[in-house]
C-alpha cells in the first residue's frame, strides 16, 4: 500500500472532521459537567477507582462485554443481540483495523485522524500484494459485511418489531429518526465508496466484485468522489445529531460503567450520576414489555424509557406523572441492558417535590414500646401490612413455638412503620426519623436477632438501619436454619405450589432460593413462565403513588395469569401485600410461606410434641 | 362599640353558610377520591399513626369540609399504606395525604 | 293443556313460583343443584322480623308443591331457543321443552375468608352469620364458647366493599345482625353484645322496632365504625379494632366470638346461564332486569323471567312477592301469545 495523494487531504473529509470535533468536544464538556455536579467525595472515589488495577480490568471487560458485544441482550433476545453486537463490534473493528492499516502502511499519516476512516481513498495498491495487506482487506470487508447484516436487521426491526419477538418498541422522535437514517446510510455508502475505489486501492471479497460490476455499466471513476462525499456527510450528520439522540448512549455508557464500578450512587435525579444514566438509556424499549403497567395501553408511555426521554426534554409535567405512577417493582432495572436505575431515578424525582407540610415524629414516645424487653431473645417484627393478613403472624408464632424459640413479637399490638413507604415516596428525611425511633426500640429491647417476615421491612432494615450487634434475618433464612438444626421437621404434602417472587424480596434483596427450598421440602413446587428476576409485580405495591384500585386490578390479574401458567394448585408468596392483593382475585388458594411451613412442620422439642 | 368588659365566646356552631371550603375543593380537584369517603372509619381504625397523634383520615376529610385545622393530625402519618389497603371505597388515601401536604399553605 | 314451565333454582323464590303456577294449572319443573329444596332459607333458623321458623315455612311450601316436578342435584347443561320455545338440556340427560323459563338461581354468600384481615379460617373464634344460624339449629360448633363474655357482630362483610368486589348493600345483614344479637342475648343474657356498623339500614316494616328492642330490652351496644383488623390475644380470644367514629377515637375490644355478617354476592352460576341464552348481566354481576322499577321480573329475552336474588339482593318477603309477580308475568306472556 502506498500513499496516492501527496497532500494526504481532500475536502470531502471536512464534514467528517467537523462532526468528529463537535461530538468529541460535546462529550468532553459533558464529562466535565457531570464530574462538576458530583459531590466532592464521589469525584474522589471515582478518580481513585480509575487507578485501581482491579477496577480498571473490570471496566475494560464490562465495556467490551456490554458496549460492544451486548452479552445481556444476547441472553434476552438472540436476534436483537446479534443486531446490536454486529453493528457495535463490527464498527469498532472497522475503526480499529483502519488504524492498524494506517499504522502498518503509512505510519507517517497516523496523526491525521480522518485517515483510518477514509484509508481506501488515500492509498493505492502497491506493486506487490502483501499477505498482511490482503488479510486486512479481507477483514475490513468481513466486518463491513457483518455491520451491513446488522443494519438489515435494524431495518426489519423498525418495520416489523414482532419479528424480534418484541411486542412494543419506543417510538423515535424526529431527531432520532435523522440519526437512525444517517446510521443506516453510513455503511452502505462506505461499501459503495470503497467499491468504486477498489480497482485503485485494492479490496477483498466484497469490494472487488462490486467494483467489477459497477465498472461494467458505470465505466469511469466519476462516481468515486460523490460517494466518498456522501459517506463523509452521513458520518457528519450522525455525529452532529448524536448528542441530541438516543445514540448519546454510546459515549455515555462508556462513562457509566466506570462510575458504577466506582460505587457512585444517585443522589439527585437531575445531576451527576443520574444525568449520566439518563443519557445512557439506549431507548431500546425492552422495559416497555417488561413493565407490569403495560397490560393497559394507557400506561405504555410511563416506562423508564419514556422517563429518560422526558428528563432529557425537560417535560416537567410528564416527569412527575411517570415518577409518581410507577410501582417501583424494579423489573425495568433488572432487564435493562445498561442498568438504568429507573426506580431510583423516580424516587429521587419524588424527593424534589415541594410540600408545604412535613411529617414530624418527634412526639412519638418509644418508651412504652421498648418495655417488651427480650435480652438475648429473638425479636419478631411483622410490619404494618401483616396486621391485615393475620395468617402470617400467627403462622410465624406457631413455628417459633414448635421450634422452642424464645421470642417476643415486637409489633403484635401495632408498632411503628419501618419507613420504607416514606422513603419510596421521596421523603427520606421523615423516613430517617422513623428509622431512629425503631432503632431505639430494637436496641432498647436487648434482643440479638431481629426476625422479619415482610420483605418491604426487611429491605429497609438491611439497607437503612444501623443495629450494631443485632442480626437482621429474613424468615426464609431463619426457618431454613431451624430445619437444618432439626428444631422443626418438614413433611411433604401432595399440594403443588408456584412461588411468586415478591419484588422487594427478589429483585429488592436478591432472595430467590431460600423460599423455594423451604416450599420444596413442604410440598412440590412448580415455576411460572416469568419468575425470579422477571417476576411480575402483583400490582399492590406501595411504590405507586397515583395508580387507582381499578388500574391495579388489571395488573394483578395479569400477574395471576403468569402464575397460572405453572398449573400449580396453589400460589405461595412471602409478602403480606402480595398475599392480600392476589387473594382478592385468585381462583386458587394463596398462602404465605409461613402458613405453608406451619402446616407441614412438626416439633422436635421435648414436651412440645 | 360599647365595652361590656367581656367578649362573647366564638360560637361552636358550624355555619355551613359561611364555612370556607377552598382547601377541600382544591383537594377534590387534585384527588377526586376525596369526595367518595363514607366515613366508615376503616382508615382510622387501622392507622399506624392513630395511637400517637389521633390521626384519622376520616376526620381530616370531614374537617376540611368544615374548615378546621387538620395539620396536627397529618403530621404523624407514616404513609404506611394500611388505610389504602382497607378502604372499602378504594380511595387512594396515600395520594390524598400527599396531595394535602402539598396544598396546605395556610 | 298443561304447559311446562322450567324453574331454575329451588329456593324460596322457585318454590313459591311453583306453588302459584300449580294453582294456575301449569306444570312447573324445578331444577335444583343441591340435594334439597329451600336454598339459603332452609339453612336459616328464624326469619326477621316475626321470628318465623324457616323450617316451617319451607316445610309448608314443600307440602304445597308436591305435584311439581323436581330434579334435585341437577344442573342445566344448555338452553337452546327452539322457535318460540326453549329446549333445556339437563346434566342427567333429560330434555325439557318449555315456552317459559323462570330463573330463580338466587345468590351466593360472600366467602368471609376473602377478607383476610378478619381472620375467618385463621382464628378459632371467628364465624359467619350462616355458621351462627347453623348453630342455632343444631347447637354444635366447637368455635362457640359455652359462656361467652362478649360477642361482636361485624356488618357489611363483603358488602359495600369495592375491595371485595361488591359495591352493593346486602340489605338483610343489618336486620339479621340485630336478630342474631337478640337471639344471642336470649341464650346468654350475661353476654355483652356489640354490633359494628357503618350505617344501620332498617328500612322494612317492623325492622326499626327490632332495633329499639335490641337497644332497650337487650342492651346491645351499637358502634358506628367499620372493623378493620382482628387480632388474637394470648388466651385465644379475639381483639377487634375499629374507629368509634362518633367519638372519633380508635377503639378496641376483646371478644369470645366474632360473627361476620357475610353479604349476598351474585351466584357465579347465573353468568353461565346468562351466557347460554344471551341474558344481560349488570355491572354488579347480578342478572340485569328490563328495568329496576316496574319490570324487575322481566329479562331481555322473550319467555325468560326472573324472581328473587338472582337480580340483586332481596329480603324473603321481597323474594316471595317477586316470585308471584313473575308467575303472573309468565301467565300473561303465555295466554297472550
Amino acid at each position: 500500500m502506498i500513499d496516492r495523494i501527496p497532500s494526504g487531504f481532500h475536502p470531502f473529509v471536512l464534514p467528517f472532521l467537523f462532526g468528529m470535533i463537535f461530538v468529541l468536544s460535546y462529550c468532553v464538556f459533558g464529562i466535565v459537567r457531570i464530574l462538576w455536579q458530583l459531590p466532592k467525595q464521589d469525584v474522589r472515589k471515582f478518580l481513585l477507582s480509575l487507578i485501581n488495577p482491579k477496577i480498571i480490568v473490570k471496566n475494560i471487560w464490562e465495556i467490551f462485554r456490554d458496549c460492544l458485544i451486548h452479552v445481556k441482550l444476547w441472553k434476552r433476545n438472540k436476534l436483537l443481540g446479534y443486531m446490536h453486537s454486529s453493528i457495535a463490534f463490527g464498527w469498532f473493528m472497522l475503526i480499529l483495523l483502519g488504524h492498524v492499516e494506517v499504522f502498518l502502511f503509512v505510519p507517517e499519516r497516523i496523526h491525521m485522524f480522518y485517515y483510518p476512516i477514509f484509508f481506501n481513498y488515500f492509498v493505492a495498491e502497491g506493486p506487490d500484494v502483501t499477505l498482511q495487506g490482503s488479510l486486512l482487506m479481507f477483514l475490513m470487508d468481513l466486518f463491513l459485511l457483518i455491520v451491513l447484516s446488522g443494519i438489515v436487521l435494524a431495518i426489519i426491526k423498525r418495520v416489523h418489531s414482532r419479528f424480534f419477538g418484541m411486542r412494543r418498541t419506543a417510538r423515535p422522535s424526529l431527531l432520532n429518526q435523522i440519526g437512525l437514517y444517517a446510521l443506516w446510510a453510513i455503511f452502505p455508502l462506505r461499501l459503495l465508496a470503497e467499491s468504486f475505489t477498489a480497482h485503485i486501492s485494492g479490496g477483498s471479497f466484497l469490494t472487488i466484485p462490486a467494483n467489477w460490476i459497477f465498472r461494467q455499466f458505470l465505466g469511469n471513476d466519476l462516481n468515486m468522489l460523490p460517494t466518498w462525499w456522501a459517506y463523509s456527510i452521513a458520518l457528519c450528520v450522525f455525529m452532529c445529531v448524536l448528542p441530541f439522540t438516543r445514540y448519546m448512549h454510546i459515549p455515555a455508557e462508556m462513562m457509566l460503567i466506570p462510575m458504577r464500578n466506582a460505587g457512585i450512587k444517585i443522589r439527585d435525579s437531575r445531576k451527576g450520576f443520574a444525568k449520566l444514566q439518563v443519557y445512557s438509556c439506549p431507548n431500546c424499549g425492552v422495559c416497555i414489555d417488561a413493565c407490569p403497567m403495560s397490560v393497559n395501553r394507557s400506561h405504555l408511555k410511563d416506562c423508564t424509557v419514556y422517563l429518560t426521554r422526558q428528563m432529557r426534554r425537560g417535560n416537567e409535567k410528564r416527569i412527575e406523572e411517570i415518577s409518581d405512577k410507577c410501582l417501583l417493582c424494579g423489573k425495568c432495572h433488572s432487564v435493562c441492558q445498561v442498568q438504568v436505575e429507573g426506580p431510583q431515578l423516580r424516587i429521587m424525582e419524588r424527593s424534589r417535590r415541594h410540600y408545604n407540610l412535613s411529617p414530624d415524629y418527634s412526639n412519638i414516645d418509644t418508651q412504652p414500646l421498648t418495655e417488651t424487653a427480650s435480652h438475648g431473645k429473638v425479636l419478631y417484627f411483622s410490619g404494618c401490612m401483616s396486621q391485615l393478613t393475620p395468617a402470617i403472624g400467627q403462622s410465624v408464632e406457631s413455628i417459633l413455638k414448635k421450634a422452642g424459640v424464645d421470642y417476643v413479637w415486637m409489633d403484635r399490638d401495632g408498632g411503628l412503620c419501618c419507613g420504607r413507604p416514606l422513603l419510596t415516596a421521596g421523603r427520606a428525611e421523615a423516613a430517617k426519623e422513623l428509622v431512629h425511633k425503631n432503632e431505639e426500640i430494637i436496641i432498647g429491647s436487648g434482643a440479638d436477632t431481629l426476625l422479619v417476615s415482610c420483605p418491604i421491612c426487611y429491605k429497609m432494615f438491611t439497607e437503612e438501619y444501623h443495629l450494631p450487634g443485632i442480626r437482621v434475618v429474613h424468615y426464609s433464612h431463619y426457618f431454613s436454619e431451624l430445619v437444618q438444626q432439626d428444631k422443626i421437621r418438614l413433611e411433604k404434602s401432595d399440594l403443588c405450589y408456584v412461588f411468586h417472587d415478591p419484588c422487594e424480596l427478589g429483585r429488592g434483596c436478591g432472595i430467590y432460593d431460600e423460599p423455594r427450598k423451604l416450599i420444596g421440602k413442604s410440598a412440590s413446587i412448580a415455576e411460572a413462565e416469568k419468575n425470579r428476576e422477571e417476576s411480575i409485580c402483583c400490582g399492590g405495591s406501595l411504590g405507586s403513588l397515583t395508580l387507582s384500585f381499578a388500574q391495579r386490578e388489571e395488573m394483578t390479574r395479569a400477574a395471576l395469569e403468569n402464575l397460572y401458567t405453572s398449573r400449580a394448585d396453589a400460589i405461595a408468596t412471602a409478602c403480606p401485600l402480595c398475599l392480600a392483593t392476589f387473594a382478592r382475585y385468585s381462583d386458587r388458594p394463596v398462602r404465605d410461606l409461613a402458613e405453608i411451613i406451619d402446616a407441614q412442620s412438626s416439633s422436635t422439642q421435648k414436651g412440645n410434641q | 362599640m360599647m365595652d361590656f368588659g367581656f367578649t362573647l365566646s366564638k360560637s361552636s356552631t358550624i355555619n355551613l353558610d359561611t364555612v370556607d371550603t377552598t382547601l377541600y375543593k382544591k383537594l377534590c380537584d387534585m384527588e377526586p377520591d376525596a369526595r367518595i369517603c363514607m366515613s366508615c372509619g376503616s382508615c382510622s381504625a387501622s392507622c399506624t399513626a392513630a395511637s400517637f397523634s389521633g390521626m384519622s383520615l376520616r376526620k381530616v376529610i370531614l374537617a376540611l369540609q368544615r374548615d378546621q385545622d387538620v395539620r396536627p393530625m397529618l403530621a404523624n402519618c407514616m404513609l404506611c399504606g394500611k388505610c389504602t389497603m382497607v378502604c372499602p371505597r378504594a380511595i387512594n388515601t396515600r395520594h390524598l395525604i400527599l396531595t394535602l401536604y402539598r396544598i396546605y399553605d395556610r | 293443556m298443561k304447559e311446562n314451565i322450567v324453574i331454575i333454582g329451588g329456593g324460596i323464590a322457585g318454590m313459591e313460583a311453583a306453588k302459584q303456577l300449580l294453582i294456575l294449572g301449569y306444570t312447573p319443573i324445578i331444577i335444583e343443584q343441591e340435594d334439597h329444596l329451600g336454598g339459603h332459607v332452609a339453612q336459616w333458623h328464624k326469619l326477621f322480623p316475626d321470628m318465623t321458623s324457616s323450617h316451617e315455612l319451607i316445610g309448608n311450601l314443600s307440602d304445597q308443591i308436591k305435584d311439581a316436578n323436581v330434579f334435585l342435584e341437577t344442573k342445566v347443561n344448555s338452553i337452546n331457543a327452539l322457535g318460540d320455545s326453549y329446549n333445556v338440556i339437563l346434566n342427567n340427560g333429560v330434555n325439557i321443552v318449555a315456552k317459559a323459563i323462570l330463573i330463580a338461581a338466587g345468590f351466593h354468600l360472600f366467602d368471609a375468608a376473602k377478607k383476610e384481615e378478619y381472620g375467618y379460617g385463621v382464628y378459632d373464634r371467628v364465624i359467619t352469620n350462616a355458621d351462627l344460624e347453623a348453630w342455632f339449629n343444631h347447637r354444635a360448633d366447637e368455635r362457640i364458647p359455652e359462656k361467652p363474655k362478649a360477642v361482636g357482630f361485624v356488618h357489611c362483610v363483603g358488602s359495600r366493599d369495592l375491595k371485595a368486589g361488591n359495591s352493593q348493600c346486602s340489605k338483610v345483614c343489618c336486620t339479621t345482625a340485630i336478630k342474631q344479637a337478640i337471639e344471642i342475648k336470649e341464650i346468654f343474657p350475661e353476654t355483652e353484645v356489640y354490633c359494628f356498623y357503618m350505617d344501620l339500614r332498617l328500612f322494612g316494616k317492623k325492622y326499626e322496632d327490632f332495633y329499639i328492642n335490641a337497644q332497650r330490652d337487650f342492651g346491645v351496644h351499637f358502634i358506628r365504625g367499620r372493623v378493620s383488623e382482628v387480632g388474637e390475644t394470648i388466651d385465644n380470644r379475639v381483639q377487634v379494632k375499629a374507629e368509634d367514629t362518633l367519638t372519633g377515637k380508635p377503639l378496641k375490644v376483646t371478644l369470645d366470638l366474632l360473627v361476620l355478617m357475610s353479604g349476598m354476592v351474585c351466584n357465579p352460576r347465573t353468568s353461565e346461564l346468562a351466557g347460554m341464552i344471551g341474558l344481560n348481566i349488570d355491572d354488579d354481576g347480578f342478572l340485569k332486569s328490563k328495568d329496576n322499577v316496574y319490570t324487575i321480573m322481566e329479562s331481555n329475552q322473550p319467555g325468560i323471567f326472573y324472581a328473587g336474588a338472582c337480580t340483586g339482593t332481596k329480603t324473603v318477603p321481597e323474594t316471595v312477592a317477586e316470585a308471584r309477580a313473575a308467575v303472573l308475568s309468565i301467565h300473561h306472556y303465555l295466554t297472550q301469545a
